[in-house]
């Protein structure tokens, strides 16, 4: 009679009894809440989307959908209104955004429907043009299709583990990849969130607890307590404001900060290593005054960089060392943040402060690299200034420390007279193609979806707040909740210990 | 309901030498006798040890029962078959439900109490249980032999030594409940004193002394206090607000349908405010009050007068003044808890217009008393290193009748499934305020005392007062076995009666044009051509269930009976659907449970040491309540995932292994046992 009611959903022992069936679900969904930085991943019953191929200078991108509603997404995006197109053939159709029907790009579309593609569930490839605007633009479209969400970390491959598609070393070594993929979105996220988007963002965290916390102690005190009605009158302004805030922000696509493409790699070592050096030769022009001074970068020194077809940002940083100096001192904790944010680092030694016998010297460097890098980061090891050693010297570090183990790629060279400089952009051009080849790695876009998508979800339980203010504030309670919880997914979680620290600090309850 | 008198169930110390009980509770405030009746219950032989069987069921501090996030509680311990719920609807005498206008999922029922009832019906329905024993007692120790090498924990609970006589009883579980009786001392100004409250000693040191030395467990120190209680006839209240119940007072318990105490009989409460006077005499007296000194940790949203002048000063205090019961000629005055000498506590509370010339029956005072770090518990209150011994109430670092009451009945109901050889049972954050309660402290331990607030529930619009039969009177029947037959049928009577209804609104399948002929005074918007089921209609802010079966009495007047529950479900509906895939993602990972006795430490999969180290300290029961643990990462999760997993293969074949092999030494039995002798 009514086929999509369900009659006795809204009986709590009916949600309790379908959770039991399900006890030998497979646990990969668990991946929850728990990390920073990265987001949550969502129920399962959503369907997500993202980049799948790699980034940089590519004539074609891949965009994959998984989940229930890729057929949705195949059918309001590449015209389908009929019926599906045949299962995993590729068709040449336009593809348009759902919203507007303005056509995005030209591309092809498979159709891989369960259980018979990568993840076991339904899914959709989008391939389109590799320019970062069509990418966008085809992202931000998706994120428009109800039911649609971008993929957290490690989810595409999670889904399959879940579906029986990956073998059981995959499945060992899926911690270690969960772990690489939520790092590279920490940077990502870090990088966003050192710059004024991410203040934006905070400013926002910031007051949403407030909000939150001063209808909560509304709810939970106000009775007995001296809670004056005017603190919700505030919470409604802010409410207000806010979502006319995060409203304008989303229709304004120019507002915020342009991120930052590329891979970022970063210089960092000593001071007087010749960082400033290497940054110029690069980049073959002097971008960054040098001088036999210590000392004389002080702040981020950036240039964009064409590496082989690879776009690559590359920041010089101040040298390492302890300073008495406040802008010296600044520029240090600089340099530590950027290398915190970096894909690659570069880390730079005078080759003459090497002690001669290579097995010191590798403990040397070990030792110097666990002072500049905060954990096993990716990095390269280049030893300047070698035409400063003796050619006997030279060639026993350049055979002995390859291959030592505890030390990453080490190159021997010199900015001076460009000796070992050819193979050393060699080892940082396969370096950087490796890292291009994962679309995690600075791939803006993806990370701009998925903020898109937290706050239009903060955005539209801010409305709830509006909708349920006078007659149930137990549900207008939960709009901001859901809120506080969107936007956290960004700027990280918000437990209730802290909004009870909020409450606790700006009233007296007592009884 | 009813409070007549029984045989009493009484014990003396004599005829107990070599008794062997199921189970042994200590201590008769509210988590101790919710403990032992539903120890009871799900059908163990039960002692509760109590220093003072008349003081069985005393309120230490307020005379007053529930209200927001309590009130909860109370909805829930009564769902289970506890006896608060039913104890304040007997003893209540002035009922309100808190934040009426704020919504069904935050509505806070709250009671005043009259105390000597409050006791009476707690002694009667206790000394009528069967099965339950009460005795008059000090415990001294508990006893402790070598652990169950099947079970996990380093040691085991055989009973408890009685302090004079050294009588041992044993038991194969013990509830400890000591409330501020656990190494408890009394401060009134510059004076301290041993006691738990006022009037009764601490409890033995001894028991102190086996918990930490013998145990090994951590345990820590929280303090507490109470108001002076007031002269009733010294008050001036006509210079006070007057404040008066609900006209219609409304029961706590799912089984009845009205309270003792008739509406018109409540009593009302004042309201009056601090002056700054009060400020004055605080800060005068400060250097005469050794409490307020301390830096143990007190409740942040139940200072004492003190603190609250002191934190936030120049301001104007509310102050309740609350009867004590029908015959009480004493006020309890809500908000002046305090720790000064006597004397400048007089001085202080005639700075108070309305008791200007008040006098003090009984002065306030403060508690410290130790606590047991809660994160050395199981969900089940198991403390996880000693197998049969379980804890609730205050010595769990908790605060509040209610909160002792949830805890004790979970306790008992678990100590009685043990002692019975029965697995134990976990409720969900996800489906109760009781298991919001025992996640948070044992997952995430306490810094202050723990009082419930319905913010900590993150399902709060799942988890309402009016839904908690639905939530857990089936599995407190079906999976805990504390509930009786008679309210279980009655809770799927009326579950079945809400599925039914919410049927037939649905059924109800109406254009919008219809329905405004139906009911001509709802603004019922025609742009929209769709066509809306009674339910949707229900949904909106005028419509009544009662609107809707007046036009549609055929199909709806026999649900009359549940009309405010319909409407609440019906508004609520939506939103618990959004919950529900939230609440099933974490209950997937409530159903992964970790060994307790795992050694992180040597664990072979990649963990960090700093992860190794907090997994090491709390030892969380499920993966669930692993990944709400700071500092666990993602990758974390899944490596001891994808760990617990393969362990848990093992042990399957292994298992296989053992019941094959015992098969093959069956028979082998069987065909040496043919073989002629």
């Amino acid at each position: 009679m009514l086929p999509l009611r369900s009659v006795c959903g809204g009986i709590w022992r009916a949600a309790v009894h379908t959770v039991r069936t399900s006890r030998g679900a497979p646990p990969y969904r668990l991946l929850s809440s728990t990390c920073d930085g990265a987001p949550a991943a969502l129920a399962d019953a959503d369907t997500i989307f993202a980049l799948s191929s790699g980034h940089g200078r590519c004539g074609v991108a891949v965009v994959r959908v998984s989940g229930p509603a890729s057929a949705t997404a195949l059918r309001c995006m590449a015209g389908f209104t009929q019926r599906l197109p045949p299962p995993r053939t590729a068709l040449l159709r336009s593809i348009t955004d759902p919203r507007s029907t303005e056509v995005l790009d030209r591309g092809l579309v498979l159709w891989f429907p369960a259980p018979r593609s990568f993840s076991g569930e339904d899914s959709v490839e989008f391939h389109i043009h590799g320019g970062p605007a069509v990418i966008t633009a085809v992202l931000q479209a998706l994120g428009s299709v109800p039911g649609l969400r971008p993929a957290e970390a490690g989810e595409f491959t999670r889904r399959a583990f879940q579906a029986g598609k990956l073998g059981l070393t995959e499945v060992e070594g899926l911690g270690d990849l969960i772990h690489a993929e939520t790092e590279a979105q920490r940077r990502q996220a870090l990088r966003q969130m050192s710059g004024e988007l991410g203040r934006l963002y905070q400013d926002w965290s910031d007051r949403l607890k407030r909000c939150l916390a001063h209808v909560e102690a509304f709810i939970d005190f106000s009775e007995d307590e001296l809670i004056e009605d005017g603190v919700l009158n505030r919470v409604d302004v802010s409410v207000r404001d806010l979502q006319a805030e995060i409203e304008r922000h989303l229709k304004d696509e120019r507002r915020g900060e342009r991120l930052r493409g590329g891979v970022q790699v970063v210089i960092a070592g000593a001071t007087n290593a010749g960082k400033s050096s290497l940054l110029n030769k690069l980049c073959q022009r002097p971008a960054a005054i040098v001088s036999p001074i210590a000392g004389t970068t002080r702040d981020v020194v950036e240039t964009a960089l064409d590496l082989g077809g690879f776009p690559v940002l590359l920041s010089d940083t101040a040298g390492l060392r302890d300073s008495s100096d406040l802008v010296e001192r600044e520029g240090v904790r600089r340099a530590l943040e950027r290398v915190e944010q970096a894909d690659l680092t570069l880390v730079v030694v005078d080759s003459a402060h090497l002690p001669s016998e290579v097995d010191r010297a590798a403990a040397f460097l070990r030792e110097h690299l666990s002072s500049v890098l905060p954990d096993t980061g990716r990095c390269l090891l280049v030893l300047n200034k070698a035409d400063l050693l003796p050619e006997k010297q030279r060639q026993k570090l350049d055979m002995e420390l390859r291959g030592v183990s505890g030390l990453p790629a080490v190159c021997l060279i010199s900015c001076q007279t460009n000796e070992g400089l050819k193979d050393f952009l060699t080892v940082l051009h396969s370096s950087v193609k490796t890292l291009c080849g994962d679309p995690l790695f600075g791939a803006p876009t993806l990370t701009q979806a998925r903020h898109r998508a937290h706050l239009q979800r903060c955005a539209a339980a801010l409305a709830q707040y509006q909708r349920y203010r006078d007659t149930d504030l137990a549900l207008a309670a939960e709009g901001v909740r859901v809120a506080v919880t969107s936007l956290g997914r960004i700027t990280g979680r918000v437990g209730a210990e802290e909004i009870l620290d909020i409450i606790f600090k700006d009233f007296c309850i007592g009884k | 309901m009813g409070c007549s008198s029984t045989k009493p169930h009484l014990a003396h110390v004599g005829h107990l030498a070599g008794h062997q009980y199921d189970v042994i509770v200590v201590g008769g405030g509210h988590a101790g006798t919710e403990a032992a009746a539903a120890a009871a219950r799900v059908g163990a032989e039960t002692l509760l040890i109590t220093q003072k069987i008349h003081t069985i069921g005393a309120l230490s501090c307020n005379p007053s029962l529930g209200g927001v996030g309590k009130g909860q509680l109370v909805k829930e311990v009564d769902a289970l078959d506890g006896l608060c719920g039913r104890a304040g609807d007997w003893a209540g005498i002035h009922f309100s439900i808190l934040n009426r206008r704020k919504g069904p999922a935050v509505w806070g029922p709250r009671a005043q109490l009259d105390r000597q009832r409050y006791r009476d019906f707690i002694q009667s329905e206790l000394l009528s249980t069967p099965r339950l024993t009460v005795l008059e007692g000090s415990v001294e120790e508990l006893l402790v032999t070598e652990p169950n090498p099947e079970e996990p924990g380093h040691h085991r609970v055989t009973g408890i030594r009685l302090a004079n006589g050294s009588h041992a009883i044993s038991a194969r579980s013990v509830v400890l409940t000591t409330g501020t009786f656990l190494s408890g001392s009394l401060f009134v100004g510059q004076t301290t004193s041993p006691g738990g409250r006022i009037g009764d000693a601490p409890s033995s040191p001894g028991l102190s002394h086996t918990l930490r030395e013998r145990l090994g467990l951590r345990t820590g120190r929280l303090r507490t206090g109470t108001p002076p209680r007031i002269v009733k006839d010294s008050v001036d209240l006509s210079l006070a607000k007057l404040h008066l119940p609900d006209s219609h007072p409304t029961p706590f318990s799912f089984l009845n349908t009205h309270t003792h105490c008739k509406p018109e009989e409540q009593l009302p409460c004042y309201l009056t405010f601090t002056t700054p006077g009060v400020e004055r005499v605080v800060r005068e007296s400060l250097q005469l009050n050794c409490h307020i000194q301390q830096d143990t940790k007190g409740p942040r949203y139940c200072p004492s007068i003190e603190s609250r002048v002191l934190r936030f000063p120049g301001r104007s205090h509310q102050v309740w003044l609350e009867p004590e019961g029908v015959t009480s000629d004493l006020l309890y005055p809500q908000g002046l808890s305090m720790t000064m000498p006597p004397d400048i506590q007089l001085r202080l509370i005639r700075e108070i217009p309305p008791m200007r010339r008040a006098e003090i029956h009984t002065p306030g005072y403060g508690v410290q008393y130790d606590f047991v770090c809660p994160t050395q518990l199981s969900p089940a209150l198991q403390v996880k290193s000693t197998q049969g011994l379980f804890l609730a109430g205050q010595i769990n670092g908790t605060t509040g009748y209610e909160e002792a009451a949830a805890q004790g009945l979970w306790a008992g109901a678990n100590a009685a499934r043990w002692a019975l050889s029965m697995p134990t049972v976990t409720l969900s954050r996800t489906e109760s305020y009781i298991g919001v309660l025992i996640d948070d402290l044992v997952s995430r331990g306490v810094t202050e005392p723990y009082r419930m607030f319905t913010s900590r529930a993150e399902f709060r619009t799942s988890l309402r007062p009016d839904n908690a039969d639905l939530r857990l009177t089936p599995k407190g029947f079906e999976e805990v076995g504390c509930v009786s037959s008679v309210r279980y049928q009655e809770s799927l009577r009326v579950r079945n009666s809400l599925q039914d209804a919410l049927t037939a609104l649905q059924a109800l399948f109406l254009s919008t044009s219809s329905w405004k002929k139906k009911l001509p005074s709802v603004p019922i918007s025609e742009t929209k051509s769709t066509l809306l089921t009674g339910l949707d209609l229900l949904q909106y802010n005028d419509v009544t269930f009662e609107m809707l079966a007046s036009a549609f009495p055929e199909s709806l007047s026999s649900y009359m009976e549940f009309a405010q529950r319909l409407k609440i479900e019906a508004v609520y509906k939506p939103h618990c659907d959004l919950n529900k895939k939230e609440i099933e993602r974490i209950q997937r990972e409530e159903n992964m449970s970790l060994p307790q006795d795992i050694d992180y430490f040597s664990l072979p999969v990649s963990l960090s040491d700093e992860v190794r180290e907090i997994l090491d300290r709390v030892r969380p029961s499920t993966l669930g309540a692993a990944t709400r643990l700071e500092g666990i990462t993602p990758a974390a999760v899944v490596n001891l995932l994808n760990y617990v997993r393969v362990t848990e293969k093992k042990k399957e074949t292994h298992r296989n292994q053992r019941h094959q092999e015992a098969q093959r030494d069956e028979e082998l039995c069987a065909n040496s046992a043919s073989l002629p002798q």
